[in-house]
């Protein structure tokens, strides 16, 4: 029972000196949690709920010959192409283009008509003067759909102008209708060729009427497009920009803050040389370690239970899950991200070096998670990486639990779970050898 | 109860091709101050550190607390304090936190207030039990880090280099409280290189490159160092060549008279409680006015150089 107490104390000696050391760091605690409320916040008034507008520049021969069709299309695409003016100088507007005065030209084919007559297909010229592979994209999806949307209004005008012209041809197949059963009724009886013929002939040309009322009677829309789209997800949930990235923003704050502190932890003790004294006094690495994490996971779930709290408060984040599921996913997360730092802080020999494996961690973290690029765009073997990463496990957990509404993902529990458990054991065996290192 | 609470048998640490500790052969008995001194270098930590168990001996045997460290338990090493050279402890933390950080890693029990307390004002620092350990100076670094040392009332303390880099006046502070330490049972192995410090030990080990050269009691190093007491005699009368010489020839003289003056000589003797006598009816003999006849006590420095120099030569 007395080893038993001392083992409890001796836990408490790391537990209440890290603590003491973080919290007698007010600024430090005050930029860890208004820090990413900040940035959240920001990152929601930063990105609107919608795709980038982006200023075009039509370049037209004539612009009073197409200015009223330019006008049509855009208001079509009132969210992306807000802004546009009309250019006659190709030359004049990749200038524009080059100058970032614009983000698109599109130079609209001169005597379309004559081209498609002549069995070709009138092509647009779309430019654009970006990098980013993202935007590139981005402006070859606006610039498709500007073309199809073109395409389709070409379309409904020949439809509906067809329309209107088979109404003529229809009064004159009724007229031959009517003349062709004066004809079968004039046929004499037993002229059985003729009068079969004639009855064929006036069924052609019924079915064919009947065919034209069902084209006239079709709207031009649905005969351009017959076919449209209607997407509805399983969870009827609409998040805002800020709200989708919240739980992501969570997770790497609390990867990153539990890796940054926990890598510097025995680094600094080893430098310093109070760890010749911890190898000679009572205290074992395990209990070292445990009154570390202890310590650790208290801080970190204090940090996460406050930036949830504003988050859901202030910037109306839901937790459409189960709290108590919220709460095992972040400590989870906790335990294997302090596995992680205090393995970086195991095998670093300075302080320098240790920010710098979390720094690169947290870079990784950004962009294998799924914070930014979904992990099914990501290529077989590099997914590895991705699922080696708390991070990963923690986005898809709280996600599915805030946003959601499901409970904890049993596989990806385990995962990180057993992540967490092997780096505590391998930690232990460092952090034993670190300490006994000296008797070899 | 005069056991031995530390001995060593040919107790060898080499690093690599250098030697650190050779063949060191020595017995703590409990309840003594024993001073290690030795120059910068000359394996004094590494003796401490074989001592702790933070180090394993490349040969020989060494038994602290009646086993070897290597095997200590956790009770064992409940009873041993260990104060490093360096301020190691958290310059974050407060005095107060600092102390009871120590005492926990001890497992030292939860009601400590009081002991912890009662070892600040031992160690002076009770009216700066709130102050943070950076904001210290080097000597209050020093007392703090001796309390944290005491803090779980250890059997046997190893201080390494208590007193470096601090006043003459804290220095003689710091041995007084070893003095206390000693009153209430602790045994000290304390290393330092302030070779005066010896005279407050009651055994004194002097390493020198990695060998133990000797243990003896602060006069007995003396003793060792010139070969018996050292006499100084003043007369009135000029002391001439043929008195140094009939000096050197009675059988109670060691060596040579060291000439301090026309008037002043030293003389070395076996025993100065019975020499004395001789040396006064010597004086009568030869007409000679003493004006002065006392035992001198050689500083530490002028002890330690001389044996240094004497295993110098020796080599």
């Amino acid at each position: 029972m007395i080893r038993f107490f001392k083992f409890l104390i001796r836990l408490s000696s790391f537990m209440g000196k890290e603590l003491i050391e973080i919290f007698r760091q007010p600024k430090l605690i005050l930029t860890l949690v208004l820090g990413p409320f900040l940035i959240m916040f920001l990152f929601g008034l930063a990105y609107p709920d919608q795709g980038r507008t982006l200023r075009t520049t039509f370049v037209v021969t004539d612009p009073n010959s197409i200015k009223e069709q330019i006008n049509t299309f855009t208001r079509s695409f009132s969210s992306s192409l807000v802004n546009y003016d009309i250019e006659t100088d190709k030359v004049l507007a990749l200038e524009k283009l080059a100058n970032n005065q614009t983000d698109m030209v599109i130079v609209i084919p001169d005597a379309p008509l004559k081209t498609i007559q002549n069995n070709q297909q009138a092509e647009f010229l779309v430019y654009h003067n970006e990098i980013d592979p993202f935007q590139i994209g981005y402006i070859q999806s606006v610039a498709r759909i500007y073309v199809d949307e073109i395409n389709r209004q070409f379309l409904q005008s020949m439809v509906d102008q067809e329309q209107g012209d088979s109404k003529s041809l229809q009064e004159n197949l009724e007229a031959a209708i009517i003349k062709t059963q004066a004809i079968r009724k004039a046929i004499p009886p037993g002229d059985v060729t003729t009068a079969t013929q004639v009855a064929d002939l006036e069924k052609d040309l019924t079915d064919l009427h009947e065919k034209l009322t069902t084209f006239r009677s079709l709207a031009s829309g649905v005969v351009v497009s017959p076919f449209s789209e209607k997407v509805s997800g399983l969870f009827n949930v609409l998040l805002s920009v800020t709200g989708f990235f919240a739980p992501a923003v969570i997770v790497l704050l609390l990867q990153h803050v539990s890796i940054t502190f926990a890598s510097l932890s025995i680094v600094r003790e080893t430098r310093s040389g109070i760890m010749e004294l911890f190898r000679v006094s009572p205290i074992t690495a395990f209990e070292t370690l445990v009154g570390k994490y202890l310590s650790y996971l208290f801080f970190g779930s204090v940090l996460a239970g406050v930036i949830t709290a504003l988050a859901v408060w202030l910037l109306k984040v839901p937790i459409l899950g189960r709290l108590q599921d919220y709460v095992l996913a972040v400590v989870v997360l906790l335990f294997a991200s302090l596995g992680v730092g205090f393995l970086i802080s195991l095998i670093s020999e300075t302080d320098t070096q240790a920010v710098q494996y979390s720094m690169l961690l947290l870079l990784a973290s950004i962009f294998f998670s799924g914070f930014f690029l979904d992990l099914r765009m990501m290529k077989e073997p590099i997914t590895y990486i991705a699922w080696s990463l708390p991070a990963t496990y923690g986005i898809r957990m709280l996600q599915d639990i805030m946003l959601r509404g499901t409970s904890l993902p049993p596989l990806i529990f385990l995962g990180i779970a057993a992540i967490g458990i092997v780096l505590f054991l391998v930690d232990w065996i460092l952090l034993r050898k670190k300490m006994e290192s000296q008797y070899a | 109860m005069l056991d031995n609470i530390i001995e060593t048998q040919d107790l060898t640490k080499t690093f690599g091709a250098g030697v650190a500790v050779q063949s060191l052969s020595m017995q703590v008995p409990r309840g003594t101050i024993f001073g290690f001194v030795g120059p910068s270098g000359c394996g004094k930590t590494t003796t401490v550190r074989l001592l702790t168990g933070f180090y394993k001996p490349t040969s020989g045997t060494l038994s602290v607390l009646g086993k070897p460290p290597t095997d200590f338990l956790k009770s064992d090493r409940e009873k041993i304090g260990y104060l490093i050279q360096q301020f190691v402890l958290y310059p974050d933390l407060t005095v107060w936190e600092n102390l009871n950080f120590a005492a926990s890693l001890y497992g030292v029990g939860l009601f400590r207030r009081g002991r912890l307390n009662k070892l600040l004002d031992f160690v002076e620092l009770r009216g700066d039990k709130y102050k943070l350990a950076r904001d210290l100076s080097g000597g209050m670094k020093r007392r703090l880090s001796l309390a944290a040392t005491l803090v779980h009332n250890p059997e046997l303390l190893f201080l390494d280099e208590p007193t470096a880099g601090i006043d003459p006046l804290l220095r003689r502070k710091f041995w007084d409280y070893f003095k206390g330490l000693q009153a209430e049972g602790h045994t000290l192995f304390i290393t330092t290189q302030y070779v005066g410090e010896a005279a407050f030990c009651d055994l004194v080990g002097v390493m020198y490159d990695g060998r133990l050269l000797m243990i003896e009691t602060p006069d007995g190093l003396r003793r060792k160092a010139y070969g018996g007491d050292v006499i100084g005699i003043r007369t009135n009368e000029e002391l001439r060549f043929e008195h140094r010489q009939q000096l050197e020839s009675l059988p109670i003289v060691r060596g040579k008279v060291k000439i301090v003056s026309d008037q002043e000589i030293e003389v070395i003797v076996d025993d100065a409680s019975t020499a004395v006598a001789t040396l006064l009816e010597w004086s009568q003999a030869q007409k000679l006015t003493v004006a002065m006849m006392e035992q001198k006590s050689p500083s530490f420095d002028d002890v330690f150089i001389r044996l240094i120099e004497t295993e110098v030569a020796h080599d």
